[in-house]
């Protein structure tokens, strides 16, 4: 070892000791209160909300799994940019909008390509429903001077009938010590349904493997654009509220394609047999492809609060609905977040929802009486009450991570009006009820 | 929409005497005081209800952009 | 001390807050008061001002000199604060003067705390050297307002000086305090730190420079040289325990130039180095 490479080697060793040195220096000066070491770390920039989620019905209905991540990247004066991306797997039969019989109903598949049977007495349920989708968002979020906000996003989704594609904008203004906040968002889609072998002209018949007469088009748009007005307030320490205005238009194509009306005898309810091209190769009964109005305006009124019990949060919303298909509805939300300790948290939550159906819902059709301007026997579009019943657990993970798993019963109960049963139909079940399980898996994480 | 606005400055004019002060947003601002906790939860909720209730929206966007059979 | 003076506490009432801010603004003034170099009459200007007399100085004061003696033996020297009478040739203000080599080697033999008889709680310089604890005094300032706001209330605060800053603890509201470290651009921040505990000192000043003949002088001037350190960083954050630590490791970082990182990376603290391109 020469002499030069000593001297770098003691300036090192004396290096090294400099910080132990400073921090001794440093105990003189300002007296011997032993500070608690330093704790800094850079600010997660990336911000991972990942879950898992079952859906199942009951009955071989539709079941869903799905898995979703919503990721967040964080920049500097909180500007953000997130990103989503869904996809679901989802199989199960769904009901086709016919009503049951006491004799086996034979149907066309949606593809036209094959025909299948369902036995007496049972509600038709197509069940080829199998589906994949897609979906990804993507938003930029940014401050705008000391008091606003404004967010612009995109989203799309695909499934192998369907294709989404929309464009969204937020802008939000704090008032009065950032006690209000008022806002303003935007937001445009156009949709287009692919049915499963072109999309059927309302009305028309179900008709026979292989006719796709009345399928002229392969494909039909919608478009969809809503407005939601919003005002936050802080009203005290421990209580905010919310309230929103959204009006939304839907206009183009707002039919299922795949939904059809039973047409029925007027007097006993049944529906009209058909001369059966032979087995399994057509309709045995008429069936006719549902109609909707091609617009569609609703209006809904959406007030939450949240308030601070002690260490608890009630987290109370309610919603109330409107729209130009007749339909009204009341949703009521609940939640309590109940600590159980410092990292562990229980989450009852029950949801109470109603609607009123749409003026142009049927049952079923009577045959040779003039076609109304609309028809559907979507349930969706009937009258029923629904309930959710859940319970969420959430913990902070040893690294401070949020886990979270919640368990949630979904049951609808619908009913027909009086005046629409004819016959036979008074004594057989027509409203598909429903019951499903949700169980999701959430995992938070940031880095 | 003019007397949307008006209506609107007079609720935000309204408020100005409710609220806290910015020292004061101790319990405003834990994460379970947030209108929004947790983001992945409401958009599964949102998409739920939209392919089987008639209503959808409100809190947010109206969800959708799914067939929805 | 010529930079703003912020203090961030998490107090429930407008009251408590403005004791706890007069609590830091006491502390912060009494210092300055007392250490400016900028001040009549004050103990650094007797010191100055002495033309070879021995002055007598309180504990606090002999306090912060042995500080200042121990830092000028772990730096070999490179951390003197009889370095300042440098600011007679150097004027760093974005221009495009440099001082010629003559002027800066007349005052050479006005710099070295070596020169210094330092007998605490007595202190002679030779006639015409000067001592500055203006490399101290704001970090100082900060770490005895910490004390003093942990002795009058629990409530978490940071305190924050020119960019110099430790908290008394977490916050309660949150996990930790955000803390931005600005870039070149005054105001523009790309890096946010999380600060639970400890302290935060910047060295460095993107805005103090000479630029003459195509080179770059920073502020930052060797007092054995009486020239600037070469390479010397834009600026260097630290993360200790306390301001005074995170102050003085940020400053004997930009001291060694192109080896600042070596140096801390040496030290084993966090650490943030900017470097203009």
């Amino acid at each position: 070892m020469d002499g030069h490479s000593a001297v770098v080697a003691v300036a090192a060793t004396k290096d090294r000791s400099i910080s132990a040195a400073l921090a001794t220096a440093t105990c003189a000066l300002l007296g011997n209160s032993i500070p608690a070491a330093v704790e800094a770390q850079e600010e997660p920039k990336w911000d991972f909300n990942t879950s898992l989620l079952y859906y199942g019905e009951d009955e071989n209905r539709v079941q869903d799994l799905s898995l979703k991540a919503i990721i967040r990247r964080m920049f500097v004066d909180d500007r953000s940019l997130t990103v989503s991306l869904t996809l679901d797997s989802l199989t199960g039969a769904t009901p086709s909008g016919a009503i049951r019989q006491d004799v086996p109903q034979t149907f066309t598949r949606p593809s036209g390509n094959a025909a299948y049977e369902v036995p007496v007495g049972v509600l038709p349920l197509d069940d080829t429903f199998k589906d994949t989708r897609v979906a990804l968002t993507g938003n930029w979020q940014q401050p705008v001077g000391d008091t606003s906000l404004i967010n612009v996003g995109i989203s799309a989704s695909k499934e192998y009938d369907y294709f989404h594609l929309g464009l969204n904008g937020r802008f939000a203004k704090d008032f009065n010590k950032r006690n209000t906040t008022f806002s303003a968002g935007i937001s445009i889609a156009q949709d287009e349904f692919d049915s499963v072998g072109g999309v059927p002209i309302p009305f028309t018949s179900m008709l026979d493997v292989g006719d796709t007469s009345n399928r002229p088009e392969a494909s039909r748009d919608k478009d969809v654009l809503d407005v939601v007005l919003g005002l936050t307030q802080v009203i005290s320490r421990s209580l905010v509220v919310q309230a929103n205005y959204s009006y939304s238009s839907e206009s183009g194509y707002l039919n299922n394609p795949y939904k059809v009306l039973s047409i029925v005898d007027g007097t006993t309810g049944d529906t009209i047999a058909r001369t059966n091209p032979g087995p399994l190769l057509g309709p045995s009964h008429e069936f006719v492809f549902e109609s909707r109005p091609d617009d569609r305006v609703k209006h809904s009124l959406y007030t939450q609060a949240k308030v601070f019990l002690g260490g608890k949060v009630l987290d109370t919303s309610y919603r109330y609905m409107t729209d130009d298909w007749d339909i009204e509805s009341h949703t009521l939300d609940v939640r309590y977040r109940w600590p159980l300790s410092d990292r562990l948290y229980v989450e009852p939550h029950l949801r109470w929802y109603s609607q009123t159906e749409a003026d142009f819902y049927r049952l079923s059709l009577v045959d040779g009486a003039p076609l109304p301007a609309f028809a559907s026997s979507d349930y969706r579009l009937g009258a029923f009450d629904a309930i959710t019943a859940g319970l969420k657990f959430g913990w902070k993970t040893a690294n401070q991570n949020d886990m979270s798993i919640r368990l949630e019963w979904y049951q609808q109960a619908g009913s027909i009006p009086g005046e629409q049963l004819i016959g036979n139909q008074a004594s057989r079940d027509n409203y598909p009820d429903l019951n499903a399980l949700i169980v999701q898996f959430s995992y938070r994480f940031k880095l | 929409m003019k007397t949307a606005t008006v209506a609107l400055l007079l609720l935000v004019g309204g408020c100005s005497s409710m609220g806290v002060e910015p020292w004061e947003r101790d319990i405003l601002a834990k994460e379970e005081m947030q209108l929004t906790t947790d983001a992945a939860e409401g958009a599964t909720d949102d998409h739920i209800y939209f392919s089987k209730e008639a209503s959808s929206g409100g809190r947010a966007f109206g969800g959708g952009g799914c067939g929805c059979n | 001390m010529g930079s703003p003076c912020e203090l961030l506490t998490e107090a429930t009432s407008e009251r408590s807050a403005r004791v706890l801010a007069s609590v830091v603004a006491d502390e912060a003034w009494r210092i300055e008061d007392k250490f400016s170099r900028y001040l009549d009459g004050n103990i650094v200007q007797r010191i100055n001002s002495a033309e070879g007399a021995m002055v007598q100085v309180d504990a606090e004061t002999a306090q912060l000199l042995d500080f200042a003696a121990n830092l000028f033996v772990l730096s070999d020297g490179l951390f003197d604060i009889t370095s300042g009478v440098l600011r007679r040739a150097w004027t760093f203000d974005g221009g495009s003067t440099v001082p010629d080599n003559a002027a800066i080697r007349a005052l050479l033999p006005l710099i070295g705390w070596n020169r210094v008889i330092w007998r605490s709680p007595a202190i002679t310089l030779l006639p015409g050297m000067e001592i500055d604890l203006g490399g101290i005094g704001k970090e100082y300032a900060v770490d005895r307002a910490i004390l003093k706001l942990r002795a009058e209330s629990e409530t978490p605060c940071l305190v924050n000086l020119g960019g110099d800053l430790a908290v008394t603890g977490p916050p309660v509201r949150s996990a930790a305090w955000t803390v931005g470290i600005e870039t070149m651009e005054p105001g523009q921040s790309d890096t946010a730190l999380r600060l639970r505990q400890g302290a935060l000192a910047t060295s460095g000043d993107a805005r103090r420079f000479v630029r003459a003949n195509g080179v770059r002088y920073s502020h930052v001037l060797n007092p054995a040289t009486g020239w600037p350190v070469a390479d010397a960083a834009t600026s260097i954050t630290v993360a200790a325990d306390t301001c005074v630590q995170a102050g003085m490791l940020s400053t004997l970082a930009m001291l060694k130039g192109a080896d600042a990182e070596a140096f801390l990376d040496e030290q084993a603290e966090q650490y943030w180095c900017r470097r203009s391109s």
